[in-house]
């Protein structure tokens, strides 16, 4: 999947663009809005990241542009604002933009907004997860590890369900507040630690390897890694 | 838009109205009470004149003076004033005709001789040249014995017509006079009388931002200026305690900044002083995360603040169910309660008109205070109390260490610590209770709080 990120800050530049390569996402740079619109048309990118403070031409001209012109008429647009006053966002949104993040945002919270960009649609949902040795079968919500049957809460089966079907990504503790719990504000980042210590010590303790990952500093993850 | 008016120009131009109007109102009735009374005192002259004719004719030889010396007699009769005069006899003769402009005279049914002659006989003309005159005619008894004859006495007043005419341009001049008089006095007289503004205006001029506590002087001024210079000063002094909060608060916010930027500048150059293992440096850009993120919250707590306060948010309040709500953030708190050994219990039940984030964002962070602060294996009680009085109060209990008494009041302040010393700031924003705060004023309620005998009970009172 290639994406392409205009962005004129340097050292933010730099880090979307080492960042979502090492996402696994084909990646370019633009510095200004010109070279953006230029390159949006030209490499016919899967989706655009695009900051709306830029440069010669601001990220709202490049957005009418790109969707005024048959090559950039579809592809998703995430935007990117310092400024997080409700017009902003309903001016991108009314633009054309497909989603947007505010600055300071938290990088898997950006990878997490792309890959739902990307899939386009409601994400396919599994009957059954397999992750190492568990297994989830959503619609029974039963879970096992190693054919032992696990019992969750209604609330812990929710939150494993969430990082099992995005098995590899980050999900940070915001993510996980508002897709679990429908709590969309900043809350004690506690309350997640704790959910997941308690998820960890029923799926987790007792078996190996280990399913759930922290990573510190931006959130959690579920997958099986190589010993 | 329209230009704005001088004051002084639109209070002096009514004056000189005013004056211009008085004055000549007065003027025309003077001129008019004048000429009245002129030509009043005419006609008695005219009437007296005619009077002394028909007597000087009813004396005896009068007939004989006419006839031996007519000039004399003429003279006589005609006066300074050079009236005109006519005397025909029964027989249509004229006896004496004074006339020397040739008027042409219309002339009405005489009086009677033993009628009374009033002011009601004269007739008015206008002579040759076209001034005003009176005319009056009547029969008198001439000679004896008596024979009958019509008196004319006529009178133009060429002179009269010009003493009205200069009479009429002085009191046209005494307007004029008075209106340039009234002008210069009464913007002479604003001046003086707006003196008290322009010393207001020169006051205002030197508020600044940092001199706010100058209060106008009211010493002096006029009754009418007072409530203006009342209302000045009350307004200077919320832009004061507004002005010393945001100072105060940006001083805060400066201090709160300080310390996690310390620790990212610090720990950062120490880790590069000298090479490090991998890990270490995992370590070092794991905790600079971690303290920027508590960055990150800063700043969105204190945009939400400042929308909050800027009332640019208006909540989009819908009817909510109480037990729904405190089963959402019971659920949410559960396992976090759980580990500290607390138990979540949710009394009460209803509806509240509420933005149903905001509520829950106000509620949450009570819970996560209490959580924090709540003694291990105790309960936290969500209680919803409805009252016709007071509307509906959703509380937040837990049973702990009270808080002193003086710290009560400033607790929803922003940044305040009741404990400064408290090692968990990393945890708390400060800005949590100023953010419950913010919230209820949104909502039109209150937020308060009540600690005493080991237990802290902070309310959400939400109006009726």
């Amino acid at each position: 999947m290639r994406i392409l990120v205009i962005e004129d800050e340097p050292k933010t530049g730099d880090y979307l663009l080492r960042g979502l390569a090492e996402s696994g996402f084909t990646v370019s740079l633009a510095r200004n809005g010109r070279d953006g619109l230029h390159m949006a048309t030209t490499e016919t990118p899967d989706l655009i990241v695009l900051d709306v403070m830029l440069p010669m031409m601001d990220g709202w001209q490049v957005l009418r542009a790109l969707r005024q012109q048959a090559a950039g008429a579809d592809v998703p647009v995430l935007f990117l604002t310092a400024r997080d006053e409700v017009q902003d966002r309903v001016k991108g949104l009314e633009l054309g933009a497909d989603d947007y993040l505010v600055k300071p945002f938290a990088f898997a919270e950006l990878v997490a907004r792309i890959r739902t960009l990307l899939r386009r649609g409601p994400p396919r949902e599994d009957e059954f997860i397999r992750i190492g040795d568990m297994e989830i079968d959503v619609m029974k919500r039963k879970v096992s590890r190693r054919g032992q049957r696990i019992a969750l809460t209604a609330k812990e089966f929710g939150l494993l369900h969430l990082l099992a079907r995005r098995q590899g990504e980050v999900l940070s503790r915001q993510t996980i507040a508002s897709q679990v719990w429908d709590i969309n504000f900043e809350t004690d980042t506690n309350v997640i630690d704790a959910a997941i210590r308690r998820l960890r010590s029923k799926l987790d303790d007792p078996f190996e390897p280990k399913l759930i990952h922290t990573l510190r500093g931006m959130g959690y993850v579920c997958e099986l890694r190589a010993q | 838009m329209k230009a704005s008016h001088s004051l002084t120009l639109r209070v002096t131009m009514v004056f000189v109205l005013i004056v211009v109007l008085l004055s000549a109102g007065l003027g025309v009735y003077l001129y008019r009470s004048f000429v009245m009374e002129i030509e009043r005192r005419d006609d008695i002259l005219l009437l007296g004149k005619m009077r002394q004719i028909q007597q000087l004719l009813g004396n005896a030889g009068t007939l004989d003076i006419i006839r031996e010396r007519p000039q004399y007699f003429r003279d006589t009769m005609s006066g300074q004033e050079n009236s005109l005069v006519r005397i025909v006899r029964a027989d249509g003769t004229r006896l004496i005709d004074v006339n020397p402009h040739d008027e042409n005279l219309v002339l009405p049914p005489p009086v009677a001789f033993d009628a009374p002659l009033t002011a009601r006989d004269i007739v008015s003309w206008t002579s040759r040249d076209g001034h005003p005159a009176r005319l009056v005619v009547a029969s008198a008894r001439i000679g004896q014995p008596a024979q009958m004859a019509d008196i004319s006495v006529a009178r133009v007043y060429g002179d009269r017509s010009a003493m009205f005419a200069a009479y009429r341009w002085q009191i046209v001049i005494a307007v004029a006079v008075s209106a340039v008089l009234a002008a210069l006095l009464a913007a002479l007289m604003l001046r003086r009388g707006l003196r008290p503004l322009h010393s207001i205006a020169a006051h205002a001029a030197l508020v600044r931002p940092g001199k706010l506590e100058q209060q106008l002087d009211a010493r002096g001024a006029p009754t009418e200026l007072l409530p203006l210079i009342g209302a000045l000063n009350a307004m200077l002094a919320r832009l004061q305690e507004g002005y010393a909060r945001l100072s105060q608060f940006s001083a805060d916010l400066a201090h709160e900044f300080r310390t996690p930027v310390t620790n990212l500048l610090g720990q950062s150059q120490v880790m590069l002083a000298r090479p490090r293992s991998s890990g270490e440096y995992e370590q070092l850009v794991s905790s600079n995360v971690e303290e920027l993120e508590r960055l990150s919250r800063m700043i969105d707590s204190m945009l939400f603040l400042a929308r909050a306060q800027h009332e640019e948010m208006l909540p989009d309040k819908q009817a909510l169910q109480i037990e729904e709500e405190f089963a959402r953030l019971a659920d949410f708190y559960e396992g976090l309660a759980e580990e500290r050994q607390l138990a979540l219990a949710c009394h009460g039940s209803g509806t509240v008109l509420a933005e149903p984030q905001l509520l829950r964002r106000a509620l949450g962070n009570l819970l996560s205070n209490a959580i924090r602060h709540a003694t291990p294996g105790s309960s936290i009680v969500l209680c919803a109390d409805a009252s016709l009085e007071h509307g509906m109060t959703l509380s937040v209990s837990n049973i702990g260490p009270a808080i002193a008494a003086q710290h009560l009041p400033h607790l929803f302040e922003r940044f305040y610590r009741a404990d400064p010393s408290r090692t968990d700031s990393a945890a708390s924003s400060g800005l949590g209770l100023a953010i419950v705060k913010a919230i209820m004023a949104l909502h039109g309620g209150e937020a308060s709080v009540m600690s005493e005998a080991g237990s802290t009970t902070f309310a959400l009172r939400f109006p009726v």
